[in-house]
């Protein structure tokens, strides 16, 4: 947990910030923090050198708001883009992961072996954004999915240079007993060249917020 | 008298041949500012680099050559795919980059 609360600080220190994707562009390293609504907190970091793939790791924290059983993982992990679409005004991709680490497990209070894959798929235009992704983490003690659904609209079309600002909203579903339907959230969402900082309320006025920065 | 003309006309010749090149591609697949970024990033590391201009806008990026440098289409296509883009369209072209800018600025491409 120290280590996340340090990937966070890092990450907000350097002053730039993460795109939802995993692997940002060629050569391009990505820091990402996301806080969700008390229920689960993550940092990584991974660096791309293709603009295909990328390789790093990651913190996940766990906190059921069900029953209180608690997960801290660790993991190693290497992204892949399966599919990109390049279009005149927009652009659609395929990513899916794959990676391994370890997990403590609240009810024994004992470390196990975990492992991880997931997959996202996401259509953009300057001004609509739509991304569906699912993140499985299991082991032999739990098995949790996070599914996140985010849907964005843009008020204006941004530029290289320009700040680009987001209306978004995220419905995420957990399974394993994390918590009990989904959660919706509202975000607002800014980012400008490297620097990507999202904030927001859930629906019961949890903070969901996201820091990402690439570089 | 005609010495001192050739020489001349010689040196007018050279400079011309060594003037900064621009090169203006149609890019698909630019829609957020990490696409420029990275494409910046990549087309910025080649030393024959002098300059470039992003504009989601217009689907373009462009990159002015430094005097007496050459990038090959091929090469500026291979860059542009390795970076996960689709170019379209590439044509080398009389506008400096401050032309290129203040059309963007303007709006008026």
């Amino acid at each position: 947990m120290n280590l996340f609360k340090c990937m966070c600080a890092c990450a907000l220190a350097a002053g730039t910030g993460a795109y939802a994707k995993p692997i940002a562009f060629a050569h391009g390293t990505t820091v990402m923090a996301e806080y969700g609504a008390g229920t689960m907190n993550e940092a990584q970091v991974f660096y791309a050198p293709k603009y295909y793939l990328s390789f790093g790791g990651g913190m996940l924290s766990l906190d059921s708001d069900v029953d209180g059983r608690r997960r801290d993982i660790t993991y190693l992990r290497a992204n892949y883009l399966l599919k990109r679409w390049n279009m005149e005004a927009a652009q659609a991709n395929v990513f899916v992961w794959g990676g391994a680490g370890q997990a403590w497990v609240s009810e024994s209070d004992s470390h196990a072996f975990a492992w991880n894959t997931g997959a996202q798929l996401d259509y953009e235009t300057r001004r609509v954004y739509a991304s569906l992704k699912t993140d499985l983490h299991e082991s032999p003690a739990f098995s949790h999915r996070i599914d996140t659904l985010q849907l964005g609209i843009a008020p204006y079309k941004h530029d290289f240079n320009t700040l680009a600002t987001w209306f978004v909203v995220q419905g995420r579903h957990y399974t394993g007993g994390i918590h009990d339907g989904a959660e919706w959230a509202l975000l607002l969402r800014l980012f400008k060249r490297g620097a990507w900082v999202e904030a927001g309320s859930t629906t019961d006025g949890k903070l969901q917020a996201m820091a990402m920065f690439n570089f | 008298m005609k010495n001192s003309l050739s020489f001349a006309l010689a040196l007018m010749l050279i400079s011309a041949t060594a003037q900064a090149d621009t090169i203006e591609m149609k890019v698909y697949g630019l829609v957020c500012g990490f696409c420029a970024q990275g494409i910046e990033k990549t087309l910025r590391k080649n030393p024959a680099t002098a300059d470039v201009v992003v504009s989601l806008e217009d689907k373009l990026v462009a990159i002015e050559t430094r005097a007496g440098h050459d990038i090959s289409d091929a090469d500026l296509t291979r860059a542009l795919t390795e970076s996960g883009y689709d170019v379209k369209a590439i044509a080398h072209t009389q506008r400096s980059m401050a032309e290129i800018r203040a059309s963007l600025k303007s709006g008026n491409h």
